[in-house]
């Protein structure tokens, strides 16, 4: 037992806790190795003539098992997979898994982190105003009726009514089926729970001498609230935003089994999956690989988020 | 600590009782050896629900799965698509024209066009075989009548006439009545030779006075023709026919069948079936009288429709009903009615239940006019997941389901069970808008056309259960030109024709004319693998020739109203699906290339549209046959469609499903199932019979369109 | 505390008035119109789809519309679109159906994931704790449906018993004892699979606030005074550890609509899931609304009771 009595801030406090939790610095390793993949993948699979093709179709090579050859008479010399062998096996149409699967990375990555970017910022947003400016009126037509912090509460409760897959199942099928509408789509109907936090952490927040003595002396508004009032809030909102990547690659699996989901030719690992569904007993690898890939990734991102959120809270910390 | 135990018991009873509920509940093999009235029954599996189990309201898959059953109607096909009757015993055509008769009209010989003038001249030629009356049976005058009548001005007119109702004198002059033994879509044109140009010169604008040039045009269009041809069909009913609660079949059912059809206020999907009928006649119990308002072929085999039972739904019940639900007895139809969630016919089968989104129930009816079927039983489950149909029909849970290709490549060999294998009636093309620039050239859609290995994908995607297909009519009739070829598969044949239009490979690769380059969009429904898959292969093919294609998929409502029926797409995959007859008018002609019409490729050729204006109008088939067919190879030579392919319906069925019949010696003779013409195994449904263990070796589909 | 609840309820109330207009709003964003109303169908003109839409009231201006729809919602005379039945009537009876499996899964989140929680708090660290905590993450981090299908195939052929639908097909004549027990195991399946996520976030969440608990002044206080160590953690920590949970109950209420709609289509259990799905599919407006809006009034009901124990729980607490 260290008995440590040099003071510490909070973040390296935080910080020294959730190093001890090894499952969550785990969770940690493979999220940072996820992104190193993903960044790979985009590399290698993105452009007209990649290096690896997830798009190339070859209908004589459908539903090949992983590690098998090509077959070499009907397939043109150009369409050949550029590794010899189908790594991970091939689709219904013969495209090369395992192109698919790192071009998805980098997809399902992107769409986890727009839909989170979007939720956190809006919840920052609405959030702060509510916790800082709350208790200003205002209305219209000169009827100064409610305060900020009623309608933006208000806000929430009514997006927090909807059943939130529900929801979001409705409004994407109405748009047009593109990826950025399904990021929107689940981004815009996430913040509330970051909202929430952010709010409750400024209302305590402001009440704290320095953010007293900062008014007193004048700062503005908004750099109160950007400056002090943020980063100290931003606790809660890291472990959402954490957790929220995992549940909007989710999120975008589901929606692409019911159809939904990001339209071809685009490749995640969502649509994989579910493209994939059909073949269970035909070709059970089309579904055992992104469905274990996504396991992993969304696992990662659990424990990593869960870790977080215990070492910033002072009352779990151990030691 | 009674609050540990309790939190360590809590769990373990819980899961324990879920679980022991495992040993109460039959296995696959106990379910039959358990329950011999398994065997009686016909368990099939559905993906979506019924809507409403009413012939003339509803047309989705599952709904007519049950009103198939459960319903019948006067005609039917036979195995050969010959048609066949049912609750009709026999049908006679015929048709009857008139003629106005115009006595300020003078024939060739300068002689008065009178009634009497134009009998004698008529008869004298009837006597001496002219070609043009040679199937005139009668002929007889009837007289005229003046009418006079108030017309509110139509509603362009309002702003000028201030919506005042107009005094209208219509003078209908007498008619000559024509009895024809055939439909003859020429017997006017010949007639009008006959007598030195008279009918043509019939202007019916003469017999209307109005104040206002507009309306009485109006009035003359509406109300008077120089000629008219109306088709008649006498339909002789069966007799000793009984609906499912024992009433008899009659007359009266038909005439109210179509009656609830064309009622407003019911919204029938059927209506443009029937909107060409004139008249519904019962002169007897057993005879039924259809008059058409003109010539329209494609009607008859709506007489397919099931019949509905008057004496349950006619107005007197409805009213009753009504009251008794509490709601307006005026606007009560059809449509309202709790008869569409449980229905009664004529039908092989009764209703029994609907559970909805779960299964319908029917039980064969005894009293049936052909004699009972021999399950006991149909029941169709509802499953809305392809995944979990297919581990249903290995259980033994399910008889029979529609299977993908896949499935069926993978049970081929399977003894097991039944596959089986039809082409669909319909086709699946890729259709080019004319009205864009780049695809004007006939050459360009040639091209695009011969770029695609469509071999390739019936053996890929469709795993071989298809067949290519060249044009508009359905493979397996008559009509279709089987001596029209395919396009070949040339990609460099191809990149010859582009370059012949003009497009050059630019120093990108990409095909260039004038600057632009050759960039569409290809579009589709989401959710249909088979579609999202060949948009792909076309791409592909595409590139390769230096054609920057973007590939799209969207959900089905956005894609059909805000793209294909507003004509806002390049290039579309999509299907039809169709009937027997000969009718693609609504498809191809020139006039139907409006917003949410179905011409929205927007193809314009005047000699096809005179074909296909003249083949709705023609009853007799040999002629039908000889113009679809003209009209097969001008499509195919336009080509405003790549036609590719007619896929397979497939169906995996429990082997231990045969046809039985009782032999000669009293015994069950077992039989193997005939297919019709389509391909279809069900005609002999009535004859269907599980067997508790396979009696005959596994049924493989032979068919193939010709 | 009455005014308290006058308050809460006028909130609640005009929340509900704007779910409605959004629940309203969204729906008629949609592209398209009744799937009964097929453009498709060679034999449809104009004129026939004009009369459609007259006769499901889409040609009157959108307010109109809005007040039909929800006059006739409370007066129980709406219509479904796609078989012109009323709407509260399909509701009640896909509800019926979705409450056996609504029961069970509550039934087993709650007696699975307190013992969890609880255990892991106690044995924080410990293998035990590591084990569980990755597996329950794990439970939550594959695609659902994905995990049903694995559920399904293996049941199936291992144990050749049907797990479709309400209960075994086919099989009329036999006793009401045989029936329960067909319908018991048909729920099996599917009430654990919808169950594992509730468990994983429940005793995720038991497990932190235990260990809040644990790591407080009195239950410190407890243990010096000597108490037994099994009396400490299950009769002072747990009694004050859950009083979070007592106010749960009000917020089990709305999960009934939550929707598990991939679950329900996979096992073709009619409830409300897929009335919800099939009924986004086929643009039938009056059903989808309903759902929106009841679903809004369950959340808001559970809300209000939640919020009404957790102030008879906690006398510390008026708001």
């Amino acid at each position: 037992m260290t008995t440590n009595t040099q003071a510490l801030s909070p973040s390296r406090l935080a910080w020294q806790s959730f190093l001890k939790n090894r499952t969550a610095v785990v969770g940690m390793a493979a999220v940072m190795g996820f992104f190193a993949v993903a960044l790979t993948g985009l590399l290698l699979t993105k452009g007209e003539h990649p290096i690896l093709n997830p798009r190339e179709v070859r209908l004589p090579d459908k539903l090949k098992p992983p590690i098998s050859t090509p077959n070499r008479e009907a397939v043109p010399a150009a369409s050949l997979p550029r590794l010899g062998v189908y790594v991970l096996g091939t689709d219904e149409l013969g495209r090369d898994v395992f192109a698919r699967m790192l071009e998805g990375g980098f997809v399902s990555l992107s769409v986890g982190f727009v839909a989170v970017g979007i939720a956190v910022a809006i919840g920052l947003l609405l959030g702060g105003i509510a916790g800082y400016y709350g208790r200003s009126r205002v209305g219209v037509w000169r009827l100064r009726l409610l305060t900020v912090d009623t309608v933006i509460t208000g806000l929430i409760d009514v997006m927090l009514s909807f059943p939130s897959f529900f929801l979001i199942l409705t409004v994407v099928a109405v748009l047009k089926p593109s990826i950025w509408n399904i990021m929107i789509v689940i981004g815009l109907t996430s913040w509330e729970g970051t909202a929430r936090f952010v709010r409750a952490e400024i209302l305590s927040l402001r009440e704290q001498e320095f953010i007293q003595a900062a008014q007193a002396v004048g700062v503005p508004g908004y750099r109160v609230i950007l400056r002090h009032l943020i980063p100290n809030s931003i606790a809660p909102v890291l472990v959402s935003a954490t957790l929220g990547i995992a549940g909007a690659i989710l999120t975008e699996s589901s929606l692409s089994f019911l159809g939904f989901g990001v339209p071809p030719p685009d490749a995640t690992w969502g649509n994989i999956l579910s493209d994939g569904k059909r073949y269970i007993f035909d070709a059970p690898w089309l579904t055992l690989i992104p469905g274990t890939a996504v396991l992993i990734v969304v696992l990662a991102f659990n424990l990593f988020g869960e870790g977080l959120r215990e070492a910033f809270n002072p009352k779990l910390r151990q030691g | 600590m009674l609050t540990k135990r309790f939190l360590i018991l809590a769990p373990t009873l819980v899961s324990l009782f879920l679980f022991q509920s495992y040993f109460w509940v039959p296995t696959f093999e106990d379910q039959v050896k358990g329950d011999p009235g398994r065997l009686t029954r016909y368990i099939s599996a559905s993906l979506g629900d019924a809507s409403i189990l009413n012939p003339t309201l509803s047309a989705d898959a599952a709904s007519s799965e049950v009103n198939s059953l459960v319903f019948e109607g006067l005609i039917d096909r036979d195995l050969d698509l010959s048609f066949r009757g049912r609750l009709a015993e026999s049908w006679k055509i015929f048709e009857e024209a008139y003629l106005l008769v115009d006595e300020s009209l003078k024939l060739s010989d300068g002689a008065p066009a009178t009634a009497k003038v134009l009998l004698d001249r008529l008869n004298a030629a009837k006597r001496s075989q002219a070609q043009a009356l040679r199937l005139v049976q009668t002929i007889e005058l009837l007289p005229g009548a003046t009418v006079t009548e108030e017309v509110r001005p139509p509603a362009r007119e309002k702003r000028s006439q201030g919506a005042q109702p107009a005094k209208v004198v219509i003078r209908r002059p007498p008619r000559l009545k024509f009895t024809l033994s055939e439909v003859d879509q020429d017997f006017f044109e010949e007639l009008d030779r006959l007598l030195g140009g008279y009918v043509k010169r019939l202007d019916p604008l003469k017999f209307v006075t109005a104040p206002d040039p507009a309306i009485a045009q109006a009035v003359a269009e509406e109300r008077i023709s120089a000629t008219e041809a109306n088709p008649v069909i006498i339909f002789n009913l069966r007799r000793g026919v009984h609906f499912h609660d024992g009433h008899e079949f009659d007359s009266d059912d038909v005439r109210f069948t179509y009656e609830t059809i064309v009622d407003p206020r019911n919204l029938s999907p059927r209506v443009p079936d029937f909107e060409p009928v004139k008249s519904v006649e019962t002169p007897d119990r057993y005879t039924v009288r259809v008059t058409y308002k003109r010539l329209f072929q494609p009607g008859f085999e709506s007489w397919g429709m099931g019949i509905l039972p008057e004496h349950l739904l006619n107005r007197e019940q409805l009213r009753r009903e009504a009251l008794r639900a509490g709601k307006d007895q005026e606007k009560f139809s059809v449509r309202d009615s709790a008869f569409n969630r449980s229905p009664v016919g004529t039908g092989l089968f009764r209703f029994v239940e609907w559970k909805t989104d779960q299964y319908i129930r029917l039980a064969r009816f005894h009293d049936y006019w052909e004699g009972p079927a021999n399950f006991k039983e149909y029941l169709i489950r509802i499953i809305p997941d392809l995944l979990t149909t297919e581990v249903t029909f290995y259980a033994g849970t399910a008889d029979a389901y529609g299977a993908q290709p896949h499935q069926v490549a993978r049970l081929q060999n399977d003894p097991r069970f039944h596959a089986i294998s039809f082409l669909a009636l319909g086709y699946t093309y890729i259709g080019y808008n004319m009205r864009r620039p780049i695809f004007q050239d006939p050459r360009v859609r040639r091209a695009l056309g011969m770029a695609i290995n469509t071999d390739e994908i019936i053996r890929y995607v469709l795993l071989g259960h298809g067949e290519r297909t060249t044009g508009p009519f359905p493979r397996q009739t008559d009509y279709y030109d089987p001596d029209v070829q395919p396009l070949p598969y040339d990609p460099d044949g191809a990149a010859r024709l582009l370059s012949e239009a003009g497009w050059k490979k630019n120093g990108d690769g990409i095909l260039e004319k004038d600057g632009k380059p050759l960039a569409f969009t290809i579009i589709t429904n989401s959710g249909n693998e088979e579609r999202s898959a060949i948009m792909v292969i076309a791409q592909n093919a595409w590139r390769r020739l230096g054609i920057q294609v973007q590939a799209l998929t969207m959900e089905w409502a956005v894609f059909i109203n805000q793209r294909v029926d507003k004509g806002d797409f390049d290039a579309v995959v999509l299907g039809w699906s169709m009937g027997l007859d000969a009718d693609i008018y609504q498809i191809f002609h020139s006039s139907q290339t409006g917003h949410f019409q179905l011409n929205f490729v927007g193809y314009q050729n005047p000699k096809a549209d005179e074909l296909m204006v003249r083949i709705r109008q023609e009853y007799n088939n040999e002629r039908q046959v000889a113009m679809a067919r003209e009209i097969h190879r001008l499509i195919a030579q336009d080509q405003p469609y790549t036609f590719l392919y007619v896929r397979k319906n497939l169906a995996l069925m429990d082997a231990k499903i045969v046809r039985m019949k009782p032999g000669p010696d009293g015994k069950p003779q077992y039989l193997p199932f005939v297919p019709n013409k389509l391909g279809r195994v069900n005609f002999h449904f009535d004859e269907w019979v599980k067997t508790p263990t396979p009696v005959l070796p596994p049924y493989r589909s032979e068919i193939s369109a010709r | 505390m009455f005014t308290f609840l006058l308050k809460a309820l006028w909130r609640k109330l005009w929340t509900l008035f704007f779910v409605s207009i959004v629940s309203f709003a969204v729906i008629h964003l949609a592209p398209g119109s009744p799937s009964q109303i097929d453009p498709m169908n060679p034999r449809f003109t104009k004129e026939q789809l004009e009369r459609y839409r007259a006769a499901f009231d889409l040609d009157k201006p959108l307010y109109i519309q809005y007040t039909l729809f929800y006059q006739r919602l409370f007066t129980g005379q709406l219509r479904s679109f796609k078989d012109n039945q009323p709407v509260l009537g399909k509701i009640l009876e896909r509800a019926w159906n979705s409450l056996p499996l609504f029961l069970v899964e509550t039934i087993l989140i709650w007696c699975y994931a307190f013992p969890l929680g609880i255990a892991a708090a106690i044995k924080r660290n410990s293998l035990f704790d590591k084990v569980t905590t990755v597996l329950v993450f794990a439970l939550i981090s594959i695609p659902g449906f994905y995990l049903a299908y694995l559920g399904i195939i293996f049941v199936v052929e291992n144990f050749h018993v049907d797990v479709i639908g309400l209960r075994t097909f086919g099989r009329e004549g036999v006793g009401g004892f045989y029936q329960l027990m067909d319908r018991t195991w048909h729920l099996v399946l599917l009430s654990v699979l919808g169950a594992t996520a509730g468990i994983a976030v429940l005793s995720r969440y038991v497990r932190s606030q235990m260990l809040e608990v644990i790591g407080s002044d009195y239950v410190r206080t407890a243990r010096s005074k000597g108490v037994a160590e099994d009396a400490v953690l299950y009769h002072h920590a747990l009694r004050n550890g859950l009083l979070p949970f007592v106010t749960m109950l009000g917020l089990l209420i709305p999960g009934l609509i939550g929707g598990a709609v991939i679950l329900e289509t996979i096992f073709a259990w009619p409830g409300i899931g897929r009335l919800g799905y099939e009924a986004i599919l086929s643009r039938d407006y009056p059903v989808v609304i309903a759902l929106n809006f009841i679903a809004a009034v369950l959340t808001l009901i559970g809300t209000l009771v939640s919020d009404l124990l957790y102030m008879l729980v906690d006398p510390r607490i008026r708001l």
